[in-house]
């Protein structure tokens, strides 16, 4: 398909012995914002593992900007340009912020997200533009930031590599409402920067005021996808997702 | 006064040589999460490559090029540790920590039996070196020159890894690799390399104590389990897998050593062990570990 970022084939991932995800399908094209929702426990995070290569896919293929990277360990996938924001933010306690940002920017590829020029500087001034907020704790530790932070911070280390596409797995998860529509607009500036992005959300109203397109997960399958105001009038996807 | 002096360089000498086999072992404990038993022997080793290039390779040769060749056993080591690490360890990194434990254990044996494969039985000795730095006198009492200069390794040592750790590109991929080795992989990090390069370092470091130990004392079968002994005192002190408790450690063992030896000498190291138990019990993490 011309125009993909990111492709998965009927991919089976496994947490153990149990089988969680079952022949999941889905794609994000070029600079389309796309989320996945589901309940809790429905496979958002082991669909954004196994995307990252933190869980082994068993079957299925995953593609990225057209080539198959299912058996590429997480830091070859992390390198060709796929930027990860886990849900717990991931944040390196003992570093402060700024050394969180030096690991990704150091790796970062010189391209820098789909091919636009490599970022100038120590390419902070992408992730200030996106959240100013971030200048102003750059020298405390991962340790001692709030949880809102840490979110922010993640997000914006997973920016210093310069990615192509960005997976986001619950990014409005814990965060006050306003906070939250601080969020949404910060990935929508991510987006208007040429950025893919894939969102894990299991809060089916956030998912909608960012996504362009939307897929529902539930056990290990997708059950829906389409446009975001699609999934309302849908009313066997809305009780399984609302429970 | 004088006494006092000579007991504090002494306790100071032996600290400097703790902290870099304990050192070495908390930082591979640190990043990778291995307690390597093998590490004593890594020691040794070190200490028969430096004794075997100094007292044997190059015996009557200019103090100068001895110098120069002291370090030959920290190389010896760290290039062991590279060839080992990804053949022997990363294989049962998945495994039960017990695996771990065993591999490394029998890596301790098949070391020791090299040793006395590729050196025979008996001791080795490398005191031209030693002997050639001469003494100077503190009061009324001679002391050997020499074991200042390691007591300045140890130092050198110390701030050259506090910079390596804290000041430089590898020291922050090291210090997240060590916090969380599954994101640290998901930035970007080859996780892989950061551990051969983790380990490396750690046998360079228990190398380079075997090696400027071993021209004031021979290298001999059985160093490398003793040296294993007290660096675990000294981790448990200071808390396996920090480098500031290591150096913290290894100077108190030091000092409670020292004072042992001066005023309890018949009990000596069950001081040591009581020490290491009183820590355990108050602070069971270790002074600087994390619970």
């Amino acid at each position: 398909m011309p125009g993909m970022m990111l492709e998965l084939e009927r991919i089976d991932t496994f947490r153990g012995p149990a089988q969680i995800l079952r022949g999941v399908s889905l794609a994000v094209q070029h600079g389309e914002a796309v989320c996945l929702v589901g309940r809790n426990g429905a496979g958002k995070t082991t669909t954004i593992d196994s995307i990252m290569g933190l869980l082994p896919v068993r079957a299925g293929k995953v593609a990225f900007q057209g080539r198959d990277i299912t058996r590429l360990p997480a830091h070859q996938r992390a390198l060709l340009g796929i930027g990860y924001a886990p849900e717990d933010a991931g944040i390196f306690p003992d570093l402060t912020v700024e050394e969180n940002f030096q690991i990704t920017s150091w790796l970062a590829r010189p391209g820098g997200a789909g091919g636009a020029p490599a970022p100038a500087g120590n390419g902070y001034e992408r992730i200030f533009s996106i959240f100013p907020e971030v200048r102003e704790f750059l020298t405390r530790r991962g340790l001692h930031l709030s949880g809102g932070q840490k979110k922010m911070v993640a997000i914006s280390r997973a920016i210093a590599l310069s990615p192509s596409v960005l997976l986001l797995d619950e990014p409005f998860e814990g965060l006050a409402p306003v906070v939250v529509t601080r969020f949404i607009e910060a990935v929508k500036a991510i987006k208007a920067l040429g950025i893919s992005v894939l969102i894990a959300e299991s809060n089916l109203v956030n998912a909608t005021r960012v996504a362009d397109r939307l897929y529902a997960i539930d056990r290990g399958e997708i059950i829906f996808r389409g446009q975001p105001n699609e999934v309302f009038q849908n009313e066997d996807v809305m009780k399984t997702i609302r429970g | 006064m004088e006494v006092l002096l000579i007991h504090l360089v002494n306790a100071l000498l032996y600290a400097s040589v703790l902290f870099l086999i304990a050192g070495g072992l908390s930082l591979i404990y640190g990043v990778m999460r291995i307690v390597n038993l093998a590490h004593g022997n890594l020691y040794a080793f070190g200490a028969y490559v430096t004794a075997w290039a100094i007292g044997g390779v190059a015996a009557g040769a200019p103090s100068s090029l001895l110098l120069v060749l002291l370090p030959a056993g920290a190389f010896a080591a760290a290039v062991l540790g590279a060839a080992l690490e990804p053949t022997l360890l990363r294989p049962f990194y998945k495994r039960a920590e017990e695996y771990q434990l065993l591999v490394t254990f029998g890596l301790l044996m098949i070391l020791e039996d090299l040793l006395r494969f590729i050196w025979g039985p008996y001791p080795l000795s490398a005191s031209e070196l030693f002997e050639n730095f001469g003494s100077l006198t503190i009061g009324d009492s001679l002391y050997p020159t020499y074991n200042f200069l390691v007591i300045g390794v140890g130092i050198v040592a110390a701030v050259f890894l506090w910079a390596f750790i804290y000041k430089t590109r590898f020291g922050v991929v090291l210090r997240a690799t060590s916090q969380n080795m599954r994101m640290a992989s998901a930035l970007g990090v080859n996780v892989n390399r950061v551990y051969v390069q983790a380990f490396t370092l750690g046998c360079f470091m228990a190398g380079l104590g075997g090696a400027i130990v071993v021209p004031g004392q021979s290298a001999v079968l059985g160093m490398g389990v003793d040296a294993l002994v007290l660096a675990f005192i000294v981790v448990v002190i200071g808390g396996l897998g920090s480098l500031e408790g290591a150096l913290v450690g290894a100077l108190i063992v030091g000092v409670v050593r020292e004072a042992g030896i001066a005023w309890f000498p018949e009990i000596e190291l069950a001081v040591l062990y009581l020490a290491a138990a009183i820590v355990l019990l108050v602070r069971p993490a270790g002074l600087f570990g994390r619970p």
